[in-house]
């Protein structure tokens, strides 16, 4: 079990770095707007950066809460499908499940998808560990830090572990040729219609997962 | 903006967070089919977002050095080692640019 755990973690690190730099650029960035206690309470309550950096954009934008919460339930459209992904990985009883959804974000559940067992204490382990990294990187962002000598460095490793998960998820070629046109639909997608950027993840699945084979 | 609107916002995305994985029965082998389809175009949709800045145009030469340095290793099919290859992508051309800079 510890050497499983350590696998795990061994894993996350490099993951969670990256979470943590932007968590800090989060704080930096959001605590002049609402405050410290408010930043903190975001990222302890809400554990979304998508969400987060959206939350900031739209006040920066002097928007009211109502353009928030329609954007919160559109960018959490994809935790529908992570969390179907994961259902058929993850057994055990509805207050267990209900508890192991609090760790379900993109990269702990990417994670616990490519991960050959012990699925439910992957997603713990890896969701614990951004969670912590999430909110510890958003204090030191409220405390003045800014790092914007690691933003970068952190912004190329999602792209990264993307293109990990996907090849580890695509074990047989019809895999392999859905997860090539999600990828080309995307990146067309992301080009031309930057606006609908972040449900282009949805869209491409949903395109992808249905034909089946001739 | 206020600790309700914190509250409201943390709510909406741990239903989303929950709703599949809790409400959802556990599911029969047709069903299944389809989830297990949903994982690798998933995660190759988030990187190929990733490759484009919000506006739409290509994200930073470093980035998608990374990306290449990903990609060069997808055959191990090991995240440690496509992890390493990716930073090592992205540091090669950052120290590339700037020994041409030199």
């Amino acid at each position: 079990m510890r050497g499983a755990i350590l696998q795990v973690l061994i894993s996350a690190i490099p993951i969670a770095f990256a979470i943590g730099v932007f968590g800090t650029i989060f704080g930096a960035a959001s605590t002049p707007l609402i405050g410290r206690e408010l930043t903190l309470a975001a990222s302890l309550i809400v554990f979304s950066g998508a969400l987060q950096f959206a939350m900031v954009g739209l006040l920066l934008a002097g928007a009211p809460v109502t353009p928030l919460l329609v954007t919160a339930v559109l960018l959490n459209l994809r935790h529908l499908l992570l969390g179907a992904a994961l259902r058929a990985r993850i057994s055990g009883s509805v207050l267990k499940r209900a508890g192991l959804a609090w760790f379900l974000i993109d990269e702990s559940a990417a994670l616990t998808l490519a991960a050959q067992e012990r699925p439910a204490m992957t997603l713990v382990c890896s969701g614990l560990l951004f969670y912590i990294a999430w909110f510890v990187g958003t204090l030191i962002g409220t405390l003045g830090a800014s790092l914007p000598q690691f933003g970068s460095v952190a912004e190329a490793i999602f792209p990264v572990l993307f293109v990990g998960l996907a090849s580890i998820s695509a074990d047989r070629r019809e895999l392999k040729v859905r997860a090539l046109a999600a990828a080309v639909i995307s990146a067309v997608l992301a080009m031309v219609w930057p606006s609908v950027r972040s449900y282009v993840p949805v869209l491409a699945v949903l395109l992808v997962i249905i034909p089946e084979r001739g | 903006m206020n600790i309700w609107t914190v509250i409201a916002l943390g709510a909406l995305t741990y239903v989303s967070r929950a709703a599949a994985l809790v409400l959802l029965p556990d599911p029969p082998a047709h069903m299944r089919r389809f989830l297990e389809r949903i994982p690798a175009p998933l995660f190759a949709s988030l990187a190929a977002t990733a490759l484009f800045t919000p506006e739409g145009s290509l994200a930073s030469p470093a980035l998608l050095a990374a990306t290449a340095g990903a990609l060069v290793a997808v055959r191990s099919r090991s995240l440690l080692v496509i992890l390493v290859a990716g930073i090592v992508g992205y540091f090669g051309y950052t120290a590339g640019l700037l020994l041409i800079r030199r």
